[in-house]
């Protein structure tokens, strides 16, 4: 992830054609999901659960300090991964952490339970109570996102399509070159992780969406829906030929794909091998396996002189 | 006639009643615990304390303090002044470790024999 120059033009490989690299950056994101779990249990089995909850706040801060090096980094590249990684770490250490912290142990929640007799202590902790109650502030950054002439995301871009803000707006003043894709990557993972989670949580609030029928067609919907707006975003993500952009695009692509994933664990259709490292050792290991041989194959992947420094080549929208 | 009838409304009442006695108290849908924790299993209880130990543990002292009061006429700070006088002094870590090891202990016990097992050591000490 050093600013080398690019070893070849994609446009001259083979192997790096689309659907290629689109494919390789979603399955990569979508195990750095399950990882991310299994991350999580096991710094919390390590250092136990007291200590972890303590180090959490300067745990986050590890992330931080990657991310100020990525910021002064000129690659493209290195921007993108170095902004996902630390997206992940900070998401990890300053919310699920550190809500973690203020609803088992500073308010003293209670987990929600679940079953036909109310004594089966639900995947609804504490920690997911208090993360379901911000989707107002969420909802407001999103408003943040959709009125700012400068984003660039997709959905964003679709929805001041929609309600005619373009011309209100006016033009981007920003062009690729100005942009610094390590906070950008920083930003939308943690965005979209958030979003994934509070739509995860609301749909499985029986206060909100009650119990029984309800709650089943409710969460029948949202599988539907994750699954159409994941396989469409799909689609376009096989056209990438540009890893970082790929990269950034299959943050969410992923993501949205995995609300499926929550969605069938909740009713008990699969097993989450994830949050069990210790019992399914060998499953999470070849994860993790195949997890870091994407990896290299993305940074061995050639990338166009725009992704490792120059920006004299036209580039594809930006996740 | 009138016998008839008292003894119909007799039945109807009393068919309420069982009614009423069946039903499940029950926490309104988003909240998190359990209505009556005084009477889940320890195991589940065990489980609770995993992912919600502080509030777990307040919510079955509060229980037992409603518990003891109906028991002995004495709040939970009556008790434990009494208790404190002739040992180490029950804070709430202290009394709530009572429930967390007695259940570990007896998984397949109720939680109310951990609170009473708890109200057994407090009388005990203060006597």
């Amino acid at each position: 992830m050093s600013n080398s120059t690019p070893a070849a033009h994609p446009g001259k490989s083979k192997l790096w054609r689309p659907p290629i690299v689109g494919i390789i950056t979603f399955v990569l994101m979508f195990f750095a999901i399950g990882l991310a779990h299994t991350m999580m249990v096991l710094i919390e089995h390590q250092l136990g659960q007291e200590l972890t909850l303590k180090l959490s706040p300067l745990l986050g801060f590890v992330g931080i300090i990657m991310l100020w090096y990525g910021i002064k980094s000129k690659n493209e590249n290195f921007q993108t991964w170095i902004g996902f990684f630390a997206g992940i770490i900070v998401w990890m250490c300053w919310v699920e952490f550190f809500y973690m912290w203020y609803g088992r142990e500073n308010w003293g929640m209670l987990p929600r339970m679940d079953g036909a007799d109310g004594l089966t202590v639900s995947g609804t902790w504490p920690e997911y109570m208090i993360m379901g109650s911000t989707v107002g502030t969420l909802l407001m950054m999103c408003c943040f996102y959709t009125f700012d002439k400068d984003t660039r995301c997709n959905m964003f871009l679709w929805f001041q399509r929609k309600l005619g803000l373009q011309e209100g707006l006016g033009v981007s003043t920003k062009k690729a070159k100005d942009r610094n894709y390590a906070i950008i990557t920083f930003m939308e993972t943690f965005f979209v992780t958030w979003f994934c989670y509070a739509w995860n949580l609301l749909c499985f609030d029986p206060g909100l969406v009650g119990v029984d029928n309800m709650f089943l067609a409710v969460n029948m919907g949202s599988v539907f829906i994750a699954t159409i707006w994941s396989g469409f975003c799909f689609m376009r993500l096989i056209k990438f030929k540009r890893t970082s952009t790929a990269l950034r695009y299959a943050i969410p692509v992923g993501n949205v794909f995995w609300i499926n994933v929550e969605i069938l664990g909740k009713f008990g259709m699969l097993t989450e091998i994830w949050v069990n490292p210790w019992k399914y050792t060998l499953e999470m290991s070849v994860m993790f396996a195949a997890f870091v041989v994407l990896i290299i194959l993305l940074l061995m992947a050639p990338k166009k002189k725009s992704e490792v420094g120059g920006w004299n080549e036209q580039t594809e929208s930006t996740g | 006639m009138k016998n008839c009838s008292l003894a119909l409304i007799a039945m109807v009442s009393m068919l309420f009643t069982s009614v009423a006695l069946a039903e499940r108290l029950e926490l309104p849908k988003g909240m998190g615990g359990v209505a009556d924790i005084g009477t889940i299993p320890c195991d589940v209880f065990n489980q609770m304390l995993v992912v919600g130990p502080q509030g777990t543990r307040l919510s079955l002292l509060t229980w037992a303090d409603g518990y003891y009061y109906a028991r002995t006429e004495k709040t939970m700070d009556e008790l434990v002044a009494a208790a404190k006088q002739s040992g180490e002094s029950w804070d709430f870590e202290r009394l709530t470790d009572h429930f967390t090891e007695f259940c570990a202990a007896n998984p397949e016990a109720i939680t109310r024999d951990a609170v009473v097992s708890l109200g057994n050591e407090l009388i005990s000490e203060a006597s």
